[in-house]
């Protein structure tokens, strides 16, 4: 995300002393032990409620890497929820494979089919690229509806895990808590590892101006791939462990442009381009979500369009970025925000 | 044969239809750069809107149509005006969001007040139709929507053109700062671009609300068809997106002669790919705003 710098902010930033490196990562771990000890603290419906908040956190944190360091909109990812997904069914149901077989084997699926439709897809710019992802994700959901024999189809398949014909027993509640909490601190280290790396530095010098990248030396399409493929790869773990969780899936559930979007949304409302963001608006729309649901049952959804509409023009830079140059500039008005972008 | 011409009827109709959506939706996107995810959710307002003159005053929908393109202009000017003004200026995912924001709390607003139950609006000459050379029939309604459709677009077009009003948007969207220099108020402009998408896409709501059946659910549907249309004619190219609407009708309903199933939106799309991956700038040759300043 394309950051109007502040001349001013710069020049103080170089007085404020950086904080160790080591310092988000015990921060990090004390979280993950904290979450770990939290659910023996939890009712069964709460522990529901965290495992989806887990689940938004991974796959927030995986379009990050692609939307948010790199700029390009991807507005397919369901798509490889949907993908990772849909090759856990038909791994597990037609190959009777374990599911832990099936889980690495959705995430390579996924990732492979992001490097095949990425080279002719990644030379496209802007809305560009987000409609022709959005297409890509329609025309898989497509795909999956027509081919019954496989996927069952519109009406959906039942994944067998309890009985003989499982090849994997159901994990229960318990289970998937912590294999959704595995799956967002693997999507959270990946990422961080990446953004540190040189890979990262691409990434960003890609957001801010592709061409001058390449001038430079960099290998933008190479940069370019790797995000998009580690990006799908994640998401397609994700929606496999879904799959597994939900047991029975059909194809407009688990390709539900919403899922998209609400990924996006985390991202934007917590800060693209950070590791913390992500986590955050994931964190804090999921809860949010999930208690409309639960206390406004009729208008749950309308008042999520009017929170992402207020969040969205008071903070268009997210929590994180607003609250770093908040601090570095000691200007903490939210109208300054609108004053930015408004014509 | 004459399955293969009545599919071609069918969709050339259809196609009429879904370029009135789309020229709106090509508008905003090619002028301000936004695309407008709450599109779809005009249409099913406009669609509403005729319903409910129909029931409390007996409106026929053609008729309608004007007051409900009326009423949507205006919504469209204050919502841009009050909303989306306030963060045109930011990277593109914010305007995504704010549009699908807005989305989100159309139609669950509509869902609210007309649940998500299938409707429409009967007329009497809905149902009645003519018979072409070797049996291909045609009905009076969807005939009627395609002309109304096509010269709505094609009035649109020459506006554009030829008056002050139309020529001042296609300035602003070619470079908004040298048109604010000439003295246009681009606050004004794009407030008036996204009322005229809105009073269209009302329009084509109250024309498919008179030959088919709508529920809050196919928002989504008519928001992605302006989508492939809008992009297979050229962005912001509003020939293009007449054409591209066309091309969309006759694909939907060639497909549906020769696939099994739904398959035929998976065609669609696929089309929607090549055409992006190959042709960016749209099968209609080049963007009307290819030479757009980003300001």
């Amino acid at each position: 995300m394309t950051e109007p710098d502040t001349a001013a902010g710069k020049g103080k930033a170089l007085l404020v002393r950086r904080r160790p490196a080591w310092l988000p990562w015990a921060f990090g771990l004390v979280v993950v032990l904290a979450c770990l000890g939290l659910q023996s603290q939890l009712y069964t419906g709460q522990e529901r409620t965290i495992t989806t908040v887990f689940m938004f956190v991974a796959l927030a944190v995986a379009w990050n890497l692609i939307g948010g360091y790199t700029g390009y909109a991807c507005f397919g990812q369901v798509g490889f929820f949907g993908l990772g997904a849909y090759t856990t069914v038909v791994l597990v149901v037609h190959g009777g494979l374990s599911f832990w077989i099936a889980l690495p084997v959705s995430a390579v699926v996924a990732a492979v089919f992001a490097g095949l439709i990425g080279l002719p897809l990644l030379r496209l710019k802007g809305h560009y690229f987000a409609v022709a992802t959005l297409g890509v994700a329609e025309g898989l959901r497509e795909l999956v509806t027509n081919v019954p024999r496989w996927t069952g189809g519109g009406a959906g398949i039942t994944i067998p895990s309890t009985g003989d014909r499982a090849p994997t027993q159901w994990l229960g509640n318990d289970g998937f808590y912590l294999l959704f909490l595995a799956l967002a601190v693997v999507a959270a280290v990946v990422v961080a590892l990446i953004s540190r790396g040189r890979t990262g530095y691409a990434l960003r010098v890609i957001n801010q101006d592709e061409d001058a990248a390449a001038a430079m030396g960099v290998n933008t399409t190479w940069a370019k791939t790797v995000a998009f493929g580690v990006s799908a790869a994640l998401t397609g773990a994700t929606g496999a462990a879904y799959a597994f969780q939900q047991v029975s899936i059909y194809p407009e559930r688990l390709f539900d442009v919403n899922i998209t979007v609400l990924m996006v949304v985390m991202v934007v409302i917590g800060g693209a381009g950070t590791i913390s963001g992500p986590i955050l608006g994931a964190a804090a729309i999921a809860i949010a979500s999930e208690y409309l649901r639960q206390h406004f049952t009729e208008v749950h959804t309308l008042t999520l369009g009017v929170l992402i509409i207020v969040a969205v023009i008071l903070l268009p830079q997210g929590v994180v970025n607003f609250a770093r140059d908040a601090v570095r500039d000691r200007d903490y008005s939210l109208l300054s925000n609108v004053r930015r972008y408004r014509l | 044969m004459s399955q293969l011409l009545q599919a071609t009827v069918y969709g050339l109709l259809q196609g009429g239809l879904l370029a009135l959506i789309a020229v709106g939706f090509s508008l905003v996107w090619g002028v301000m750069n936004v695309i407008n995810l709450a599109h779809g959710s005009f249409v099913l307002i406009g669609a509403y809107l005729a319903f409910e003159l129909h029931r409390q005053l007996g409106l026929d929908p053609f008729v309608s149509m004007v007051p409900v393109a009326v009423a949507l202009f205006a919504a469209g000017y204050l919502v841009q005006r009050g909303l989306i003004n306030l963060v045109v200026k930011a990277p593109i995912f914010i305007t995504l969001l704010l549009t699908f924001g807005l989305d989100l709390v159309l139609v669950n607003g509509l869902l609210l007040i007309y649940s998500g139950d299938y409707r429409s609006i009967p007329t009497g000459y809905a149902g009645d139709g003519f018979t072409l050379f070797s049996g291909v029939r045609v009905p009076v309604g969807r005939l009627l929507a395609a002309v109304v459709a096509l010269a709505i677009t094609l009035a649109l077009v020459a506006a554009m053109r030829k008056s002050r009003t139309g020529l001042a948007i296609l300035a602003t969207g070619m470079d908004r700062g040298a048109a604010r220099l000439m003295g246009i108020r681009a606050r004004h402009v794009y407030a008036l671009t996204f009322g005229i998408a809105a009073a269209l896409a009302g329009a084509a709501g109250a024309a498919v609300g008179a030959v088919g059946t709508f529920s809050p659910a196919d928002a989504g549907r008519f928001t992605l068809f302006s989508f492939v249309a809008a992009v297979l004619g050229g962005l912001g190219n509003m020939y293009g997106a007449l054409l591209g609407g066309m091309v969309l009708g006759l694909v939907e309903a060639w497909g549906g002669q020769l696939l099994p199933g739904t398959l035929v939106n998976a065609v669609a799309f696929a089309v929607l790919v090549v055409v992006l991956a190959v042709r960016p700038q749209g099968i209609a040759g080049r963007a009307f705003y290819s030479t757009r300043v980003e300001v």
